[in-house]
């Protein structure tokens, strides 16, 4: 009956309004509790206890219990519950281990009912029973629960725990004689009221103190405990044995735990210490809150709803002196400002994606769920606004991948394992890489590396050929043996195949370098008017001083860095296959895609502007052929190589820069050159290609790169004759001062990979003691030690 | 040309962050189920999760790996208000057999009071050093003095950003000239409109980072930044998923020309903007060589932008991302990674229907006047899929090379031409 009068009152009230707001109180609050019209608060502190009034857009402070000039340790309130039948009815636990009843409507203005002095240490928790008007349970810390009648002196019956402290009591709602309560020792016990002897069930719900539970309310079996395991555990305690239905993990320890009205699945928790924040929850998603409240600017101690029916009001008291009023509207919801995806390019171009699966489910992105027959579901919490469907959410994970090609790096790995970058001369390298690059697809690298090789390797040859006969082949000076070949066949096929591609490739040729181009030809055309014309004039007074280069074929005495000069044989495929192609046009059509041509007519061909540069490259090259020294070139290098490095082509900056040396080095600042240095040292660690990283950092100039290698890499050596340990650098050992690095096989000192059995210090060429292996099982240094290599 | 695997995470809550490591043979997740999970690529091309544990006791919003110069490590942040830092042990033959490894904490770090919502390691040369950033604003560096000793960290500088802070990116820049620097997004959502990205750099004379740059133009929530890989740029290029994709460059003002001392002052320009997602942008990742950006937003689907020789930024390709069948076809997305790759005509099929994971640009239907116009030349057109490369070289010489033609920058015209 009176349960039903309850109901009734709550569903004739009107709705409430508010808004979030707080007051300050005057001193911490350690309970509050809400009178059953939803329209009082009472707050209980160590030093405090007040009645607060809640107004529309306030609180107002209607009673002070708290009176006498000297108050007693009785109104030091651990706790603090207000009846939810008799408005006038509170029940407040004392730290002194003093149940307290108030009545608000005693005339005087100390409104104390009665005094309960029976537990020896601090009382926890008072809790009224929920139909009964008169029986009021509590738990202390002594490890008791008592029962009141409110009638009577004293208490009913005592229920002794057998364990530590009773932190929470709370009376069931589907059961008129059970309630249950929790533990220090992590336990939780039902109990029957009738029967103080013994409880009806114990089971273990936490590790470590069960700080608070609170039953369903409309699910009547089922109890939320909160503990400093951070844990707010859900247990169905209709079945035999408790079962956990759901376990929601909190970042700190629980100190109250308060089912939401109206929202089967929600409980709102707070923390006893760290956390100052107010979470709810939906115990289907136990990983992130739906709401949470951030007002308070410390320990959370009491949170109440404000009204049994209403879901949106949340009331708290905190340490930091404030009462708040929360709006679950006004809730920072954690789960909206969650991101939903993850997104990472890989090394090889591939691309991890995870993203929420209702993301990348929806067919279209924007259209969610509209008739999606597979969510049901969804579809139906969408349709209730006041839980929003938030149960567990889930993520596709996938990575895509590139396939071979395309995106993937493979063509970086390829270059760095293929390109030559020391060793050779300066034209093969330029040539062999441009080789490399062009098996690659990589169209404009190669043209660079011809380029660079035409500027920097052939001046001599050039400077002879013009000697030799006239500007006509100023156009192809590209081809340095030429001078002793038929140039007459060839100088029109080259001079019309320049024409042929400026007009062709290039979209905005300035007419200056068709003029330019058109003067060569006519040059051509009379072979013999030898320096008629201003360019002529030019080359042949910038050659002068090269005079004596009149046979390249022997320049190795006239130019002082001219190994790298020695390309004769490549020049006779090339004679013959020019003889064989008289015409400009297909010799331009064989051009772009054979990776079989010589190196020479690739130099031919990249006179012709294929090059993204087009325009400006033919322009230099024209001047080139006027004889440019390759000092004129090295602004145009340096910017190029700026320019690859821009476009992420670190590799090809730094591999020009390490081929070309110090033709270049001096154009550009050390510290650029130690970035694309390090930068691609690290590209190069990435996929670890550790030789070409070594390579690279051995053949730099940078300081500050080339002592990379000498950092942390330590060899620790035994002397093959004394075999105790090399302390000292170098290979001689400092006690009996041989050479320590002596080949047992064939006695001569190694340079280079050295292997050494650790059993018995003894070593020398990997090659010979593989070999030696091979054929015995023991020491070539006949110390008969069974080495052992692997 | 993208092959989509899809990969059973069985994660328990939403994933917040994947991440490769610097060799891209291993892949962290991690989720708000509080658990990172440790993927590696085996010779197949599986994926396979070596390690998953309870990394913390709320939702754990990112996972970064360290650079293996210093072992495998991971730092991980979380909703519970602290990063951590873990490492691989090797040798516990018991996990190995099971193909599982074991990962300790190696320490908490546990000075922020809100979430903490990014860590990211420091670029290499640096040491070893990591950065946290907290909903309550502030940026943590944290320095490990020992790289032996990853117990010990010591918090070096606390940066306050005043704002709710979201995400960080370090400037991965090596070179000397460019003093260490750090960009801090916010995703306050507050009316207010302030500027929501702010760029701190070490000062190497005051030992403090100072504000060099804010972003005045990104007033809309930040949930992601990131600086290109900067492989011997002398600017930096800095992506930024707000509502819409933007990429900034920031080139330094020489030296010289400012008061010495002072923090570096910027050019900044915004040099793409896109708001083809059509809704919030989550993340933004950039290619190895910070050529190519990745975007993911609410839409679902990631976007990859590149830029042209003339810096004009386009869409190359949109991959539609999921491990589930979208219309029927439900064997598709199951847990078995290997379907997806494996059967072509699971392939096909999925590339026919509509559920197909790929799109051309085209299907993003251009917009009049916009740079979608000349986007479609880039793209071979009946290619199946999307056409991504590093290297613009390997481009045919059908296409209209990118770099070909009227590009003045790298090779200026000589003065000598007109003499000839």
């Amino acid at each position: 009956m009176e349960k039903m009068s309850r109901v009734t009152t709550a569903l004739s009230g009107s709705a409430l309004t508010g808004r979030t707001m707080h007051c300050h109180l005057d001193a911490p609050a350690n309970a509050i509790s809400v009178c059953r019209d939803a329209a009082q608060v009472v707050v209980a502190g160590r030093s405090i206890f007040k009645i607060y009034a809640i107004e529309e857009e306030q609180f107002v402070e209607k009673l002070n219990l708290r009176v006498g000039r000297k108050p007693s340790l009785n109104l030091s309130c651990a706790d603090v519950v207000w009846h939810q039948m008799d408005e006038n009815l509170l029940a407040t636990a004392a730290t002194n281990g003093v149940v307290v009843t108030w009545n608000l409507g005693r005339p005087s203005r100390n409104k104390q009912d009665q005094l309960f002095t029976e537990h020896k240490r601090t009382v926890n928790k008072v809790c009224f029973h929920p139909t009964e008007a008169h029986v009021l349970l509590s738990g202390s810390q002594d490890g008791f629960m008592k029962c009141f009648d409110l009638r009577r002196k004293d208490s009913v019956s005592t229920f002794s725990g057998q364990s530590e402290s009773v932190r929470d009591v709370q009376f069931s709602i589907r059961d008129y004689f059970t309630f249950a309560s929790t533990f220090e020792n992590g336990n939780v016990q039902l109990w029957d009221i009738r029967r103080p002897d013994r409880c009806e069930r114990m089971f273990t719900a936490h590790n470590g103190p069960v700080f608070c539970c609170d039953w369903h309310p409309e699910d009547r079996g089922w109890l939320a405990t909160g503990g400093r395991d951070k844990m707010v555990k859900v247990w169905d305690m209709t079945t035999h044995r408790a079962k956990e239905m759901h376990c929601v993990q909190t970042i700190a320890s629980v100190a109250r735990v308060k089912w939401r009205p109206e929202c089967r699945h929600h409980l709102a928790t707070c923390s006893m210490m760290v956390d100052h924040n107010i979470y709810v929850w939906d115990v289907r998603r136990p990983f992130v809150p739906a709401a949470m409240f951030e007002e308070h600017r410390d320990v959370t101690t009491g949170i109440a709803w404000r009204h049994p029916h209403d879901p949106s009001f949340l009331l708290s008291g905190s340490k930091d002196s404030t009462l708040c009023q929360h709006l679950f509207r006004d809730a920072s919801q954690p789960v909206e400002r969650a991101n939903p995806e993850g997104l990472c390019y890989g090394l090889f171009g591939d691309l991890a994606f995870a993203a929420k699966e209702s993301l990348v489910a929806a067919e279209s992105g924007r259209k969610p769920y509209m008739g999606d027959r597979r969510h049901p579901i969804f579809f139906k919490r969408k349709l209730d606004p006041a839980e929003p469907f938030s149960g567990l959410a889930s993520s596709a994970l996938s990575v895509f991948e590139t396939e071979s090609g395309g995106g993937s790096m493979s063509w970086f790995v390829d270059t760095a394992e293929r390109y030559a970058l020391a060793g050779r001369p300066l034209a093969e390298l330029c040539d062999h890489n441009a080789k490399v690059a062009r098996e690659l697809g990589r169209n404009q690298v190669a043209q660079t590396w011809t380029m660079l090789r035409i500027i920097y390797c052939s001046p001599g040859l050039v400077s002879s050929a013009n000697l030799n006969h006239s500007v006509g082949k100023g156009s192809s000076c590209g081809l340095p043996l030429m001078n002793s070949f038929n140039l007459k066949d060839m100088g029109p096929g080259l001079g019309s195949e320049t024409r042929l591609d400026r007009s062709k490739g290039d979209t905005r040729s300035d007419t200056a370098l068709l003029d330019s181009s058109a003067t060569l030809i006519t040059n051509e055309d009379n072979e013999e008017t030898e320096g008629s014309d201003v360019p002529a004039d030019y080359l042949l007074g910038d050659v002068e001083g090269e005079e004596d280069e009149l046979y390249p074929l022997d320049t190795e005495h006239v130019h002082p860095e001219e190994p790298e000069y020695v390309l004769p044989q490549e020049a006779f495929p090339l004679r013959h296959e020019i003889v064989d192609t008289p015409s400009g046009p297909e010799h331009l059509q064989d051009k772009a895609d054979s990776p079989h041509v010589s190196g020479n007519e690739a130099d031919t061909a990249s006179l012709a502007p294929v090059d993204s540069s087009s325009s400006l490259l033919s322009v230099s090259h024209a001047l080139y052929d006027s004889r440019l020294p390759p000092d004129f070139f090295s602004v145009l290098v340096r910017d190029m190589l700026h320019f690859y490095a821009e476009q992420g082509d670190v590799q090809m900056a730094v591999s020009v820069l390490i081929v070309l040396g110090e033709r270049v080095r001096k154009d550009i600042d050390e510290q650029t050159q130690e970035h694309w240095y390090t930068s691609y040292i690290d590209l190069l660690q990435r996929f670890c290609l550790w030789n070409v990283s070594n390579e690279v950092v051995k053949l730099s100039t940078s300081r500050a790169v080339s002592c990379l290698n000498q950092a942390s890499t330590t060899l620790h050596v035994n002397c093959s004759h004394c075999k105790r340990p090399m302390s000292s650098r170098g290979w001689v050992c400092d006690r009996c001062h041989r050479c320590a690095s002596m080949c047992a096989v064939c006695h001569h000192v190694v340079k280079g990979l050295f292997v050494w059995c650790q059993g018995c210090s003894h070593g020398g060429h990997l090659q010979h003691i593989m070999k030696w292996l091979e054929g015995s099982s023991h020491c070539p240094a006949g110390c008969g030690h069974l080495c052992e290599y692997s | 040309m993208f092959v989509a695997r899809s990969i059973a995470a069985d994660h328990k809550d939403l994933i917040h962050d994947v991440s490769f490591d610097f060799h891209g043979r291993r892949m962290a997740t991690c989720s708000s189920d509080q658990s990172v999970k440790v993927w590696d690529k085996s010779e197949s091309g599986d994926w396979h999760c070596t390690a998953s544990w309870k990394t913390h006791s709320g939702s754990v919003w990112r996972v970064t790996w360290a650079h293996p110069e210093f072992g495998q490590v991971l730092a991980s942040c979380s909703f519970d208000r602290t990063a951590a830092v873990w490492e691989e042990i090797v040798g516990e033959s018991n996990d190995k057999l099971r193909g599982q490894s074991h990962w300790v904490k190696r320490t908490t770090l546990v000075d922020s009071r809100t979430s903490v919502t990014d860590v990211k390691f420091a670029p290499k040369h640096m040491g070893l050093m990591l950065a946290t950033c907290s909903a309550d604003g502030i940026v943590r560096i944290y320095e490990a003095p020992d790289v032996m000793n990853l117990s010990q960290w010591s918090l070096q500088h606390e940066i306050s950003c005043k704002l709710s802070c979201s995400c960080i990116s370090w400037n991965p820049s090596s070179s000397r000239a460019h003093s260490p620097m750090i960009a801090v997004g916010s995703d306050d959502s507050s009316p207010n409109a302030m500027a929501k990205v702010q760029i701190f750099e070490y000062n190497e004379n005051t030992r403090k980072y100072a504000k060099a740059e804010t972003l005045m133009t990104v007033t809309d929530p930040v949930h992601d930044i990131a600086f290109a890989p900067n492989l011997g740029r002398s600017f930096h290029i800095l992506a930024i998923a707000t509502k819409d994709v933007r990429i900034f460059t920031l080139k330094p003002v020489r030296k010289e020309l400012t008061s010495s001392g002072g923090p570096t002052k910027f050019e900044i320009h915004i040099v793409a903007q896109f708001d083809n997602h059509n809704s919030q942008v989550w993340r933004v990742s950039w290619n190895i060589t910070g050529t190519v950006l990745a975007s993911s937003g609410d839409d679902g689907c990631v976007r990859l932008w590149k830029a042209n020789y003339m810096d004009n930024w386009k869409c190359t390709g949109i991959l539609k991302g999921n491990g589930s069948p979208v219309n029927g076809t439900s064997q598709l997305g199951n847990s078995n990674p290997s379907l997806s790759s494996n059967t072509p005509n699971l392939q096909n099929s999925l590339h026919g229907s509509s559920a197909g994971r790929y799109f051309f640009p085209p299907l993003d239907s251009p917009r009049a006047g916009s740079r979608w116009s000349s986007c479609a030349q880039l793209l071979p057109p009946p290619a199946p899929l999307v056409e991504h490369s590093c290297d613009a070289d390997s481009a045919n010489l059908q296409y209209p090379h990118p770099r070909r033609g009227d590009r003045s920058r790298p090779l200026n015209p000589l003065p000598e031409n007109e003499g000839v």
